[in-house]
C-alpha cells in the first residue's frame, strides 16, 4: 500500500491492517486474555493459594470492628485506614495502612485479618489471585508503562475486531464453519468461529477495558471543563473533601454501629471502609456499599464523621455518563456475576484467547510456502508463537505449582512465586530454539500438560486439602480448581498429540527434508 | 509506511484527544450535573473516535491527505482549544 497505488476497497485495506494490528498486538493480547479470564475468579485463586485459612463468616460489622481494634493498636497515628470487608467469595478482611512515617523497613502495609477476632492471619505469603489480575493490565513493567502497553494494545484490538468485522463477508454462515485437518483454511475457520461466536463479549470486554482506566488514557476534556481534576472528582463522583487532622486527640467511634447504619441507608452490605484522620478530632469513616446484583461498580458510600458517629454526607445520584461508565466498568470485572454467569465469562474469555491465538497462527500459516525457507520475519512469528501460547501457560501453571513447593514460612516466598512464572515461561521460550517448530510446538504444549496436570497432584502432596477430603467436605472452590487445572492439562495434553500429528494434506514430509536444521 | 502508522497511533490518538477537549468545551453546561455529562460523554466514547481516524488512516492512500486531517484536524482543533480556554 504505497501512495502511488490506486485506492483499495475497505475490506482490502481493513484486511490489511486487521493482520498486522493482530499480529503485533496479538502476543501481548494473548496473555491479557489468559491472565484476565483467570481473574474472574480472582479471590478464588487467592483462597486456594492460602490453604491454611479456615476463617470464619462474619458479618460485615463484625469484621469492620474487629479490623479497627487491631489497627488502632498498630498505627493510632496512621494518615488513613482502607479495610476491605469479607463478603461470599472471600474469608479474609484485608487491610491497608498509610502511616503518617513510611517505615522503610516495612514493604507494604497491607494484611490479611481474621473478620472475627481481628488477629493477623498466619498464612503464606502470596500475590494469590492478584498477581494475574495486576499482570493483565500492567503486563508487570513499571508504573505507568505497562498501563499505557495494555491500552495501546486494547486500541489495537478494538482496530482489529472493527477491521475484521469489515473484512468478513459471511460472518453467519461462519457460525457453522469449521473445516478440520484443512491447514490454513482449518485456522481461519477456526479464527473466524471463535470470533465470530464471540464477538459481542469480545467488543464489549475490549471497550470496558479501555474504560476501566478512561481517567488515565483520556483525563483531557476534564482539564477543559474544570479548573483542576479534584474539582470534576468530587462532583462527579461526589466525593467529600479531604479534611486536614486537627492535631487534637478525639477517639474513634465504635465502628459496627456506622457499618449498620451505612448498610441500611445504602441498602446493601458494606464492602469496603476507608478512615481518614484516626483518633484525630477531625476523623472521617466512609463507607461503601456493594450493590451485589447490580452491574454498575460503583459504589454508594456514606460518609460519617469519626469522633461523634454523626452523618455528614452520602453520594447521591451520579451523572448518566458517570452511571455508563460504571456500569461498563461492572461489565467488566464481573464482579456482579453469580456462579454459572461468571463461568460463562470465563469460557468466553478463553474464545477470546483463542481467536487471537487462532489469529497468530493464521498469520504464519497464510505465509508458510511448501517447500521454500522460511524468512526471518516467518521465523521469528512462529517461534513468538510457540513462546506465547504454549510457553506462557506453562509459567502461569509454574506460578500456582510455586505456591505449593516453595516452603510456606520462607522469607520473600510470595516474590519466588511471581519469579517462578517469568523464570518457566522466560527459560521454555528460549529452549523451544533448540527444536524444530513442528516439535517445540509439541514438546512445548506437553510441558504445559504436565506442569497443570501436576497442581492437583503437587495440592495433594503438599496439603490436606486436596480432591478427595474437599469432596467429602463438600468444599467447592477446592474442588473445582482441581478439577479445572487438571482439564487444563487434558487440554494441553490433547493439543500436544495433535500438533505430533504430521498436518494433513499439506506435504510436510518434504517440507520437514527441505528446512533448515534449525529452524 | 512507518509514518502512516505514527500517524495512525499517535495522530489519531491527538485528533481523539483534541475532538473529546473540543466537544467537551462545546456541550452546554447549564448546571453542575450537566457539566459532568458534557465531560464524561467526550470521554467515554472517545475511543470509537481513535479507532475509527486510525483506521482511515491506514486506508486512505494519499498520505498527504491523512496528514492534513489528523495532524491538521487535531492542530485546529487545539488552536480552538486555546481560544476558547478553560470553562469558566
Amino acid at each position: 500500500m504505497s501512495d502511488k497505488t490506486v485506492q483499495p476497497g475497505w475490506r482490502q485495506s481493513m484486511a490489511w491492517a486487521h493482520g498486522w494490528l493482530g499480529l503485533i498486538a496479538g502476543w501481548i493480547l494473548f496473555t491479557m486474555f489468559l491472565t484476565g479470564t483467570s481473574a474472574y475468579f480472582r479471590p478464588e485463586i487467592t483462597r486456594w493459594m492460602q490453604p491454611e485459612i479456615h476463617a470464619e463468616a462474619a458479618s460485615p460489622a463484625q469484621a469492620a470492628d474487629s479490623a479497627t481494634r487491631y489497627l488502632s493498636r498498630v498505627g493510632p497515628d496512621d494518615l488513613q485506614w482502607y479495610i476491605y470487608l469479607p463478603d461470599a467469595r472471600t474469608v479474609a478482611t484485608r487491610i491497608f495502612r498509610i502511616p503518617a512515617k513510611p517505615d522503610p523497613r516495612i514493604r507494604g502495609n497491607e494484611l490479611d485479618l481474621d473478620p472475627v477476632s481481628g488477629a493477623p492471619l498466619n498464612a503464606r505469603d502470596t500475590r494469590g489471585g492478584e498477581h494475574f489480575y495486576r499482570f493483565h493490565f500492567q503486563l508487570q513493567l513499571p508504573h505507568p508503562w505497562g498501563r499505557w502497553l495494555a491500552g495501546l494494545c486494547a486500541m489495537a484490538m478494538l482496530g482489529a475486531i472493527i477491521s475484521g468485522v469489515i473484512t468478513h463477508k459471511r460472518i453467519f454462515a461462519d457460525f457453522f464453519t469449521l473445516r478440520w485437518n484443512k491447514g490454513q483454511r482449518s485456522w481461519l475457520d477456526a479464527h473466524n468461529v471463535s470470533a465470530v461466536l464471540g464477538l459481542p463479549y469480545h467488543a464489549m470486554i475490549t471497550y470496558t477495558g479501555l474504560i476501566t482506566l478512561v481517567t488515565m488514557y483520556m483525563p483531557w476534556p476534564v482539564l477543559t471543563n474544570y479548573a483542576s481534576p479534584a474539582q470534576f472528582m468530587q462532583t462527579a463522583y461526589g466525593t467529600p473533601a479531604d479534611v486536614p487532622a486537627s492535631g487534637v486527640r478525639r477517639p474513634l467511634v465504635a465502628i459496627a454501629p456506622l457499618v449498620r447504619d451505612a448498610e441500611r441507608r445504602l441498602g446493601g452490605p458494606a464492602t469496603r471502609v476507608i478512615v481518614q484522620n484516626p483518633g484525630d478530632a477531625a476523623a472521617r469513616v466512609t463507607i461503601a456499599q456493594g450493590k451485589r446484583g447490580a452491574i454498575n461498580s460503583r459504589t454508594p458510600t456514606a460518609t460519617y464523621d469519626g469522633a461523634t458517629g454523626r452523618l455528614l454526607s452520602r453520594s447521591g445520584d451520579a451523572a448518566v455518563a458517570i452511571d455508563t461508565a460504571g456500569v461498563m466498568l461492572g461489565l467488566h470485572l464481573a464482579g456482579f456475576a453469580g456462579p454459572a454467569l461468571r463461568w460463562a465469562y470465563f469460557v468466553m474469555g478463553l474464545t477470546g484467547a483463542a481467536m487471537v491465538g487462532t489469529g497468530l497462527l493464521l498469520w504464519t500459516a497464510k505465509r508458510r510456502k511448501p517447500g521454500a525457507a522460511p524468512f526471518f520475519g516467518l521465523k521469528l512469528a512462529e517461534r513468538l508463537n510457540i513462546a506465547v501460547i504454549a510457553a506462557f501457560p506453562a509459567g502461569m501453571a509454574a506460578y500456582l505449582l510455586a505456591n505449593r513447593l516453595i516452603p510456606a514460612t520462607l522469607e520473600g516466598r510470595a516474590d519466588m512465586e511471581v519469579s517462578a512464572m517469568f523464570w518457566t515461561w522466560g527459560l521454555l521460550a528460549i529452549a523451544q530454539l533448540g527444536l524444530p517448530t513442528r516439535r517445540a510446538w509439541t514438546v512445548l504444549f506437553g510441558v504445559a500438560a504436565v506442569f497443570w496436570g501436576a497442581i492437583p497432584l503437587v495440592n495433594a502432596l503438599t496439603t490436606s486439602r486436596w480432591l478427595v477430603p474437599s469432596l467429602l467436605d463438600g468444599d467447592q472452590l477446592f474442588v473445582a480448581f482441581d478439577l479445572s487445572c487438571l482439564a487444563i492439562g487434558i487440554g494441553f495434553a490433547v493439543a500436544a498429540r495433535i500438533s505430533a500429528r504430521p498436518a494433513a494434506r499439506t506435504p510436510t514430509r518434504t517440507r520437514r527434508s527441505l528446512e533448515p536444521f534449525h529452524a | 509506511m512507518a509514518w502512516r502508522w505514527i500517524t495512525a497511533i499517535l495522530g489519531g490518538y491527538g485528533f481523539a484527544v483534541a475532538a473529546a477537549m473540543l466537544t467537551a468545551r462545546l456541550l452546554p453546561a447549564p448546571d453542575a450535573t450537566a457539566r459532568v455529562e458534557a465531560t464524561g460523554w467526550p470521554m467515554i466514547l472517545s475511543f470509537l473516535l481513535y479507532t475509527g481516524v486510525g483506521l482511515w488512516s491506514l486506508h486512505e492512500v494519499r498520505l498527504g491527505r491523512v496528514n492534513a486531517v489528523i495532524w491538521g484536524g487535531a492542530l485546529a482543533m487545539a488552536v480552538a482549544l486555546k481560544l476558547l480556554g478553560v470553562r469558566a
